[in-house]
């Protein structure tokens, strides 16, 4: 196989009937970190709740490391407005599959799960990376990103500002020893001040050599910190940028909206 | 404005005639007392299970002291007729005081429950009802019930006489008024308020309604009937037992609703039906026959939760289609001779990417005319002008998909203005017409400018009954004068008095030659106005408006100055660039359909606007003709 | 009042207590997971009860009675478990979740009893544990199955709390229950723990049926009586958080001791539906209870 990690090809789906994103193609190569970056509402978090298992694809095609990760063939239209499909249709995707293949979505906003402390939620997440070496050095990884996170380890989620409940979602990524790291809007309602202490942390796991698929609204930490940039306006990838020609926020506002605000 | 009409003009009619007429008339086929025993019971049932919806399904409140209500009008029955002595039938008219009562005194508990809480606090003061009675064991026969409670009778006939058939028509009756008392008030504003509670509770809240009150008219609506089907029943089985309390009871009437179908108000009387019947025909069975049923039930739920309404509803519309298509098959065989006496030529199948289409062309040498019809109409709308200028012009016309004798499209691809527009492009290119003028009608308009704007070989371009939007849905307020009939316009059923006034509207031609023009509405597939108006957000409106504004086109608006749905001034004052004759032209007398009401008014200028396009060969049009 | 008196009828009521939390446990368990309101949990208690009494007839002595309790155990929490794929998860994720599932709890309650009837018919059966030890307690004689199921259903109680909090499984079982979508890219099978949640519960209540069953006569359609009484617990401590029903448990055993001592039997159990009213005009999420459902 070439170096291509995650490869997506003419990828459709949304919750049926309404399709979200059409014909996405998308590759990702080891070792190398991807942006997406698009308009909010424009069907970006469906795609990847689509790639990461939790939301059954319409068509095309999902690899992961040369394997497909979904099923064969073309979601059959819904004849019926009211029949249980979920009773006689096989989910065409599996989180489970997704994650022990190694690739690891951690969601946008994510509020984990109120009532476990910290220490709790850390100590299930290697769990998904069963028989798979490494768990130890992650650990180390984890603790020397978030120091944070220590102090506040006999706490609930719930309790937890929001910036700290993105570093225990990003330590539960991590500690799952991704082969790819999908990050959906993790600077999304943060502080400056934390903004910036986790784009650093984000920028830390890429020189670990943790591949990323990074999304999120901040052009300027987006375009410093990844390879290669793709666009995505109205359920479709419009264009693809690499490092040499990383444009400016208003160049790409221009792209996508015809002139910058 | 909310497109609602009477009951007495919708499909739902006739299907209710029938039932009624054949529940009036079943008692005297059936004159066994078994049978209209298991039909009063099953009244009952309807009853129940329809005006626990009103709080279950359209309220949302999961209120399952449901059953207490019925309880209440029972013991109000034997306690009202047999101990104060009232008489019965008044008895039975105070009952629902009771049961409205206790629901008012519910609504507190539960003010500021949600969901789960609200399930157990009301199963919770149901029970406690139930300790109350069975504690009270002088008055209510404790756990044994009441007995020998007063009959029903009128003057010294006794009801259940004749095999009971009195009782049978108070319980229809009781039904009827149910039914009534249901239908009316879900469009009331009440029901509005309910229903808008449900579905978006803290924005309905920010719109004024009270959510406190609007709980507590939910309640005591939903109380009065199941009070009233109480009291009868207490005077019908003359017991009035503490098992009314029960889960089994309970457990029926919830598995009628659902089954069913919640949120609806025939559901649960059909579910009534089939449910009771079912049960009946496994009477031997004892244990096996409730086990059977409860499999029944989960099946049911699990495997389509909508219920039987949403499954008959589904068949009707899949009938509704296929309906649609044989009428237009059988017009298409044997209504050919009409078709072609009208245009003077008969009409051919041309094969699209978008299904089968019917196609009349004059095949004459000259210039190329595209007519396109609008809305639940046909080709034959232009009949009038074919006959003006058929000897000039080659006239080409044909039926959208799913209208006229077109066969139907697939509802998901077939019907939209891109794909009606991109129909037009193929038959202008398997016909050769070269560079067509090409007129719209209505919504033929919007697929003219449609076909114009996607770049297609367009001479000049011609809109009548069309108002040019801007952005979707923004400008419709503004281009169309709001009406029920514009609700109409994307109306996937419609009645028969629908069908009539919508043709009238849009047809205001009376005279036999247009006929077939009116008819029209009666054969076009449902799913095409159903889904063209649902996909109006998806056309790209903003080309369309660049076309009109920038006039590369040479374009003309010809209106009818009494239509009814267009708002003239929005059209006038919109900023065309190149309008012919400067600006939009008005052809009196001819309402929506000035080339069919007002034919020769409206022939005249267009052979004036013919005449002006035809020879001219615009620069600007150089890029968009066709090779030849 | 007697101190005797006092301290019997105060055992009497904690004993009553023990039984009330393993019912009640069994329903807050499955409400904190699936968001469902379980409504065949009496049903699962009479299950529990008659299968408990069939393994009891051909094995006599007090090991022959643990031998049933174990049995019945193990057979409600497959039941349970197997039960799960029958009657909820179809339809898991449509938004009328809670109206489906209590049609279906409540059918699956008729089939049940129903069956029941079928197999060991109408007729009033008792389990007999062969414990014939009483226990003398300040003056008052306790019998010895009343201290055995207080004892169990603490034993009981504590295991499953051991289970939720530290257990792996258990606290996967907790984060399912907390946030579905997180836990499913976790990689947890997530169906799978919400069917184990069930089966825990099935597993309680034949607990509870097999003692009950020990202590009174019962019937196909005896489950009712501890279903409404699991009702009046779970309202009372609230439903949001697993432990909260037992502390109400204890507390409506006791209230309800003191209320039949005082008022007879006929009107204490509308002293415990009025206090619970009470209770939820005032607190509705319950005494114990926040509105974060956990487990």
């Amino acid at each position: 196989m070439t170096g291509e990690l995650l490869q997506l090809s003419s990828l459709s789906g949304g919750y049926p009937p309404v399709s979200v994103f059409r014909n996405v193609d998308l590759t990702i190569g080891k070792g190398e970190a991807v942006g997406l970056f698009g308009p909010n509402g424009h069907g970006k978090t469906t795609l990847l709740k689509t790639v990461a298992g939790l939301i059954d694809p319409w068509d095309g095609e999902i690899r992961f490391d040369g394997r497909r990760l979904n099923a064969e063939g073309v979601m059959a239209a819904r004849i019926s407005k009211h029949l249980n499909y979920d009773l006689f249709r096989r989910r065409r995707i599996q989180a489970r599959d997704v994650v022990r293949a190694g690739l690891i979505y951690v969601m946008q906003g994510n509020l984990l799960f109120p009532e476990m402390t910290v220490d709790e939620v850390l100590h299930i997440a290697p769990s998904a990376s069963r028989g798979r070496s490494g768990v130890s050095e992650m650990q180390s990884l984890v603790r020397d990103l978030f120091p944070r996170l220590r102090e506040r380890r006999h706490s609930k989620i719930r309790y937890l500002s929001g910036g700290e409940r993105q570093m225990v979602s990003i330590a539960v990524g991590l500690l799952a020893l991704p082969r790819l790291l999908i990050l959906d809007e993790p600077t999304l309602g943060l502080s400056p001040k934390l903004r910036l202490e986790l784009s650093e942390a984000i920028a830390r796991i890429r020189d670990a050599q943790v591949p990323l698929l990074v999304v999120d609204q901040n052009v300027e930490f987006l375009t410093s910190l990844v390879d290669r940039l793709y666009l995505f306006d109205h359920g479709s990838i419009t264009s693809e940028i690499d490092k040499a020609h990383m444009p400016s926020h208003d160049e790409i506002m221009t792209m996508l909206f015809g002139s910058a605000p | 404005m909310k497109y609602a009409p009477p009951f007495h003009r919708t499909n739902g009619l006739v299907p209710v005639i029938i039932a009624l007429a054949t529940l009036i008339v079943l008692p005297l086929i059936f004159t066994d007392t078994y049978v209209r025993h298991i039909l009063i019971l099953v009244f009952i049932y309807a009853i129940l299970a329809s005006n626990w919806d009103l709080s279950l399904g359209y309220g949302g409140v999961f209120n399952f002291a449901h059953m207490a209500f019925f309880a209440i009008g029972l013991y109000a029955y034997g306690i009202g007729a047999k101990i104060i002595g009232i008489d019965p039938w008044l008895t039975i008219l105070l009952a629902p005081l009771a049961s409205m009562a206790f629901a008012a005194l519910l609504a507190a508990p539960i003010l500021r429950l949600e969901g789960i809480y609200v399930i157990l606090v009301t199963i919770a003061a149901s029970q406690l009802l139930l300790k109350i009675v069975v504690s009270q064991s002088d008055i209510t026969g404790g756990t044994s019930g009441m007995v020998l409670l007063p009959r029903l009778t009128i003057g010294d006939y006794r009801l259940t006489s004749d095999g009971r058939i009195g009782y049978y028509y108070v319980a229809l009756l009781l039904l009827a008024a149910s039914t009534v008392f249901l239908y009316k008030l879900e469009r009331s504003s009440v029901g509005r308020a309910i229903k808008a509670l449900r579905d978006n509770k803290y924005y309905a809240i920010s719109r004024g309604v009270s959510e406190g009150a609007t709980r507590l008219y939910t309640l005591c609506a939903s109380a009065v009937l199941p009070g009233l089907a109480g009291a009868f029943y207490g005077s019908y089985v003359r017991v009035a037992s503490p098992d009314v309390f029960g889960l089994s009871f309970l457990t029926i009437t919830l598995s009628i609703l659902l089954v069913g179908g919640v949120s609806t108000i025939w559901g649960p009387i059909i579910a009534a039906f089939a449910i009771t019947v079912f049960a009946e025909l496994l009477g031997e069975y004892g244990a096996w026959r409730d086990i059977i049923v409860a499999c029944v039930i989960i099946g049911v739920v699990v495997i389509y939760p909508g219920g039987l309404f949403a499954g008959i509803q589904e068949l009707w519309d899949a009938l509704d289609s296929r309906k649609a298509a044989l009428i237009a098959l059988w017009r298409r065989r044997f209504q050919a001779g009409r078709r072609s006496e009208l245009m003077g030529g008969p009409d051919r199948m041309v094969e699209t990417s978008h299904g089968r289409i019917a196609v009349f062309d004059n095949g004459n040498s000259g210039q190329a005319l595209l007519f396109i019809h609008g809305n639940s109409a046909c080709k034959e709308a232009f009949f009038r002008q074919v006959a003006a200028f058929g000897d000039r012009y080659r006239i080409v016309a044909f039926d959208l998909p799913g209208h006229g004798v077109s066969e139907n499209g697939n509802p998901r691809t077939d019907y939209n203005y891109e794909a009606y527009a991109r129909v037009a492009a193929e038959i202008v290119e398997k016909l050769s017409l070269g560079t067509p003028i090409v007129f719209g009608w209505s919504l033929g308009g919007y697929v003219a400018l449609e076909y114009a704007a996607a770049g297609n070989p367009t001479r000049a371009l011609a809109i009548c009954g069309t108002s040019p939007l801007g952005t979707f849905p923004d400008d419709m307020p503004l281009g169309y004068i709001a009406s029920p009939h514009m609700e109409l316009a994307g109306k996937r059923f419609f009645s028969w008095y629908e069908k009539r006034i919508y043709a009238a509207k849009t047809v205001p031609a009376e005279d036999a030659q247009a006929q077939l023009v009116r008819h029209a509405v009666w054969r076009t597939d449902g799913r095409a106005r159903e889904q063209v108006v649902a996909r109006m957000k998806t056309v790209d409106w903003p080309r369309q408006i660049r076309l009109m504004k920038e006039g590369t086109v040479p374009f003309a608006m010809i209106n009818g100055p009494e239509d009814p749905f267009i708002n003239h001034d929005y059209c006038a004052g919109f900023p065309y660039g190149n309008i012919w004759r400067g600006k939009t032209q008005n052809i009196a007398g001819g309402g929506h359909a000035p080339f069919l009401a007002a034919a020769a008014a409206f022939n005249a200028a267009f052979a004036e606007f013919l005449a002006e396009f035809e020879t001219l060969k615009p620069a600007t049009q150089s890029e968009l003709a066709t090779p030849d | 009042m007697a101190i005797d008196t006092f301290i019997f009828v105060l055992i009497s009521g904690i004993v009553l207590g023990g039984l009330y939390a393993l019912m009640a446990v069994g329903l807050s368990v499955v409400w904190t997971t699936l968001d469902v309101f379980n409504f065949a949990h009496g049903a699962f208690v009479a299950l529990g009860a008659y299968v408990a009494w069939q393994i009891s007839q051909s094995a006599p002595g007090p090991a022959g009675f643990a031998l049933a309790a174990a049995l019945s155990v193990a057979f409600m929490f497959a039941f349970g478990f197997c039960l799960h794929f029958g009657i909820i998860k179809p339809f898991e994720r449509s938004p009328n979740i809670v109206l489906l599932a209590v049609i279906t709890t409540l059918a699956a309650s008729s089939i049940i009893e129903n069956g029941i009837q079928l197999v060991w018919g109408p007729r009033e059966k008792q389990i007999d544990p062969n414990i014939d030890m009483r226990v003398d307690f300040g003056g008052v004689a306790i019998a010895g199955i009343d201290l055995l199921s207080l004892a169990v259903a603490l034993l009981a109680l504590a295991g499953l709390a051991v289970f939720l909090r530290r257990s792996a499984t258990g606290r996967a079982m907790r984060a399912a229950a907390q946030n579905r979508e997180a836990a499913e890219l976790m990689g947890f099978n997530v169906a799978f723990l919400f069917a184990i949640a069930f089966g825990i519960a099935a597993a309680t209540a034949a607990l509870a049926g097999v003692f009950i069953g020990s202590l009174r006569f019962i019937n196909p359609s005896f489950g009712a009586d501890p279903l409404m009484k699991s009702l009046i617990v779970v309202i009372f401590g609230g439903v949001a958080q697993f432990t909260s029903p037992i502390y109400a448990a204890f507390i409506i055993g006791i209230v309800e001791a003191f209320s039949i001592y005082f008022l007879g039997l006929y009107w204490a159990p509308a002293v415990l539906f009025a206090l619970m009213i009470a209770v939820l005009m005032i607190k509705p999420e319950g005494l114990f209870g926040n509105r974060q459902k956990t487990l």
